[in-house]
């Protein structure tokens, strides 16, 4: 069973008082998600991220299309109860404390009294709140509500979590917590769904990725598979280079970039169709040693702009 | 300097606002003129508006009544005639029916002759059948309109029908039955109206009634003491075949002792073998009687 | 049943918001100090003071609770759904009804406790007023000072209040506060003048315009029903059958804008 599987979810709006027109936020998604992944949701500003997560959680309904979460139809009572979600930007009560807030929404889960309690300190402890959490949420900086946030999310143990832009207001310090949090979550069985345009995150992060572009699902599979076919070329890193030796390498036309890193020392970018053993069987001949060789892939972030350069769909029916 | 400044220029402005308060409060406000004026005649339209604040709206009426009728008879407000005592009461009443002190306050004083009230007994006989209407039961009301026959109309016959129904009613006092009964024996005598505010000063809580009880009363004794001094006089001018010339010479000749005042304290007037009250007593004006000019 | 107590867990948590809303307090604070000084007005009314005290309390326990019953019904969903808070309330197990239920009870226990605080204070004054006259006043006043019998009325208004309520939480699931304001006192205002309605063929000559005047009169609520404070304050006696079938129309009434509202907002998207 998948944790998340969507058939062809769309989401039109109509728009316009006079004469509406629709805007399609989403259309035909169709996409799965193991339990036990981390799967990112890439996309940029305004391409339907968000408006995946709504309709996942139900906050708004599609258009046409179905979802479901571990087997069951979105928007269930059992799913709510098996799921945590972190929403954009996230608002809560300014009135409450971080600590009152985690433990409402525990008692909305059914738990009571001391284990209540237990549970929102520790949650609050593994996202970093320390006595901030008795102060009124009113007082929250960005960056201690996304805190707040992710803790709120987790408060049932869930199975599955939704988290849009997990990484929004973070310091880097905090980035990185939290990233060690969604391993950590990886590592305990839970499926982690995110989305995000910070590419870096995802990379590090994710087994398997989607890409959306205006409202159409542009890419998915897994992330090796997607970088791995991408490799195009090679970085050849060599020391105690002969300046004799790099006019030859300049000249034979087989390198492209010539990169100088220190004195004698330079990386050479050699395209695919050069095989890089015979330039580099050159170069220590003529007394350069290697120090090292590495296939230059396209990174997540060349993909991505190829991708959402190419998505040619517009919104309009006209 | 500058710290000093801002509460010296404080205490300056407030003291000149305190002191043009004053200043206006002594005359240089607007004429009277203004609080002549009622904004919502009709009861029927206030009793729409006001919008399930019948009762507290009724009260402000009421209040506003009790103050234009003091105000008017001190003098304080330029239009003398009471002529928004009806319209109050009227709106008064209409907003709240049962609002039985509000009828009795205008059986009292609408037909109080001028200046003591604006003397109008059709108004009050309207008002109070008004609140029948809505309280046919009331033995508070039968009473008031009792005594607007009794005092403005002088229709003992009507008055004592008026306390006998009301004394057959729940609540009524035990007075009741036998004050219709004076009533029709010997109306319009003193004896009656003695009893009926008698009674009342007894039996009512509310200052401004048993205030009025009280002056009746006094009324009642000053017109006896009236007639006494007059029959004084008139013996003494039988027997010395002229008018005394003063209460003084009377009291020499041993006619009268100590101070000639009615029971408010003015002094009796003395003008030839006429007795009369002094112009400013507040027993003026005295009630009608049989036989009295 | 888990439903009940999802239900009481919002509830409390507007409970609880609303204890914590200085706004609140000024006006309880306010309606207080009015109790007080309706004993200084007293003075003014001729022997009337407490008839007035009984008329001005009840008057300020009716307004405050309907200024109440607007202002905070009028955000009760619509501060939600703005500030987004109810995007993560919403992924928890809790239904859109009972989101919808727990925000009207948890503003109807809070106007609850602000009408006994409004009550108690009044009752205390009330008390102080018959302490300090002497016992013949006492025995002239149609009615006790400290008359239980007046609780009725305050029952009453409280059913009304929760009505407003009702309808202010309706209009807050799909509209603004300044609309919902408006329609909400809009309809208190035309609830009160609901016998007019009924007369409307008396004053117009259209049969048409009459008919949907006697129309509206059966369907919109009517407000002056629950409007007994003049028949208290005389002690007069009001039929319990009368009491009973008030309430129930006000109970159904408030049901039905509870089911509609369910239905609106479980409908919505979420922007």
């Amino acid at each position: 069973m998948d944790a998340i599987r969507t058939e062809a979810l769309t989401k039109h709006y109509q728009v316009g008082f006079w004469r509406p027109r629709p805007y399609l936020a989403l259309e035909g998604v169709s996409l799965s998600v193991a339990q036990g992944e981390v799967f990112g949701f890439l996309g940029p500003n305004g391409a339907g991220k968000t408006t995946t997560l709504k309709l996942l959680m139900q906050l708004i309904y599609p258009t046409s299309g179905t979802a479901e979460i571990l087997g069951l139809p979105v928007g269930a009572a059992a799913v709510k109860r098996r799921i945590g979600y972190l929403p954009e930007n996230p608002y809560f009560y300014d009135h409450l404390t971080a600590e009152e807030l985690l433990e409402y929404f525990a008692s909305l889960f059914g738990y009571a009294g001391a284990e209540r309690r237990q549970r929102a300190s520790r949650l609050l402890d593994e996202v970093g709140i320390g006595a901030e959490r008795r102060l009124q949420l009113r007082k929250f900086s960005k960056g201690m509500l996304q805190r707040v946030g992710i803790a709120q999310a987790l408060v049932n143990d869930p199975e599955v979590v939704f988290f849009d832009e997990p990484m929004s207001g973070l310091d880097p310090l905090g980035r990185r917590e939290i990233r060690q949090l969604i391993l950590r979550l990886r590592d305990r069985g839970c499926t982690v769904f995110f989305s995000s345009h910070v590419l870096a995150d995802a990379e590090a992060l994710c087994s398997r990725v989607a890409i959306v572009a205006r409202g159409r699902l542009v890419a998915s599979g897994a992330l090796s598979e997607i970088l791995a076919f991408q490799v195009h070329g090679w970085e050849l890193v060599v020391s105690q280079v002969t300046p004799a030796a790099l006019e030859c390498a300049r000249k034979s036309g087989r390198v492209e970039k010539i990169v100088p890193l220190g004195p004698d020392r330079y990386a050479f970018d050699v395209p695919l169709t050069v095989a890089p053993e015979q330039l580099l069987g050159e170069l220590t001949a003529a007394g350069a040693q290697l120090v090292s060789l590495t296939p230059l892939r396209e990174t997540l972030e060349d993909f991505f702009v190829r991708q959402v350069a190419g998505a040619t769909s517009d919104r309009g029916l006209e | 300097m500058r710290r000093v400044l801002t509460p010296v220029l404080l205490v300056l402005l407030m003291a000149s606002a305190v002191g043009l308060q004053a200043m206006r409060e002594r005359g240089g406000e607007l004429p009277a003129g203004q609080d002549g004026l009622l904004y919502v005649r009709s009861p029927e339209a206030l009793r729409r508006m006001s919008l399930s604040y019948h009762s507290i709206l009724a009260d402000v009426y009421w209040i506003r009544a009790v103050q234009v009728y003091g105000d008017t008879k001190l003098g304080r407000t330029a239009d003398r005639s009471y002529g928004l005592l009806y319209p109050l009461l009227d709106l008064t009443t209409s907003l709240d029916p049962y609002f039985d002190v509000a009828y009795q306050f205008g059986a009292l004083f609408l037909a109080e002759q001028p200046p003591a009230g604006p003397g109008r007994p059709d108004q009050a006989v309207t008002l109070l059948e008004k609140g029948l209407r809505a309280q046919p039961d009331d033995w508070r009301l039968h009473q008031a309109i009792g005594f607007v026959h009794y005092w403005s109309y002088q229709d003992y016959a009507a008055a004592a029908d008026w306390f006998r129904r009301g004394s057959q009613l729940t609540g009524a006092p035990v007075w009741m039955g036998p004050l219709a009964a004076v009533t029709l024996a010997e109306g319009g005598n003193r004896k009656a109206s003695r009893l009926i505010w008698q009674q009342i000063l007894q039996s009512v809580s509310d200052d401004w009634f048993r205030k009025e009880a009280d002056r009746r009363l006094k009324q009642l004794d000053a017109m006896d003491q009236l007639d006494t001094l007059t029959r004084v006089v008139a013996t003494f001018e039988a027997r010395q075949g002229r008018v005394p010339a003063s209460w003084a010479e009377l009291t020499r000749a041993g006619y009268v002792r100590g101070t000639i005042a009615d029971p408010t304290g003015a002094p009796y007037r003395l003008e030839g073998r006429v007795v009369s009250l002094d112009p400013a007593s507040p027993l003026l004006p005295l009630p009608k009687e049989q036989g009295r000019p | 049943m888990t439903s009940l107590r999802t239900v009481a867990t919002v509830a409390m948590s507007v409970f609880r918001e609303s204890v914590r809303d200085k706004v609140l307090y000024n006006l309880v604070a306010f309606a207080v100090l009015l109790m007080a000084a309706s004993y200084l007005i007293g003075q003014l009314t001729a022997g009337q003071d407490i008839k007035i005290i009984k008329d001005l309390g009840l008057a300020a326990i009716a307004t405050f609770g309907l200024m109440i019953a607007v202002f905070i019904g009028i955000g009760l969903v619509w501060k939600e759904v703005e500030r987004r808070s109810i995007y993560s309330l919403l992924t928890k197990p809790l239904s859109r009804g009972e989101f919808i239920v727990g925000k009207y009870c948890g503003l109807g226990l809070t106007l609850a406790v602000n009408v006994v605080v409004m009550v108690v204070a009044w009752y205390a004054v009330l008390g102080y007023m018959a302490a300090s006259v002497p016992a013949e006043v006492r025995a002239a006043w149609a009615a006790p000072a400290t008359d239980p019998g007046m609780l009725r009325a305050v029952g009453l208004i409280l059913v009304e209040l929760m009505l407003v309520t009702a309808i202010a939480l309706f209009f807050s699931t799909f509209s603004s506060p300044f609309l919902s304001a408006g329609l909400t006192l809009g309809l208190w205002v035309i609830g009160h003048f609901n016998a007019d309605l009924k007369n409307f063929e008396s004053v117009v000559d259209s049969r048409a315009a009459a008919w949907l005047a006697h129309g509206l009169y059966y369907v919109l609520p009517n407000f002056s029903a629950f409007d007994i404070k003049q028949q208290v304050v005389y002690a007069q006696p009001i039929p319990a059958a009368y009491l009973a079938t008030t309430a129930l129309y006000g109970v159904i009434y408030i049901a039905l804008l509870l089911v509609a509202s369910v239905a609106v907002f479980s409908r919505r998207d979420f922007k």
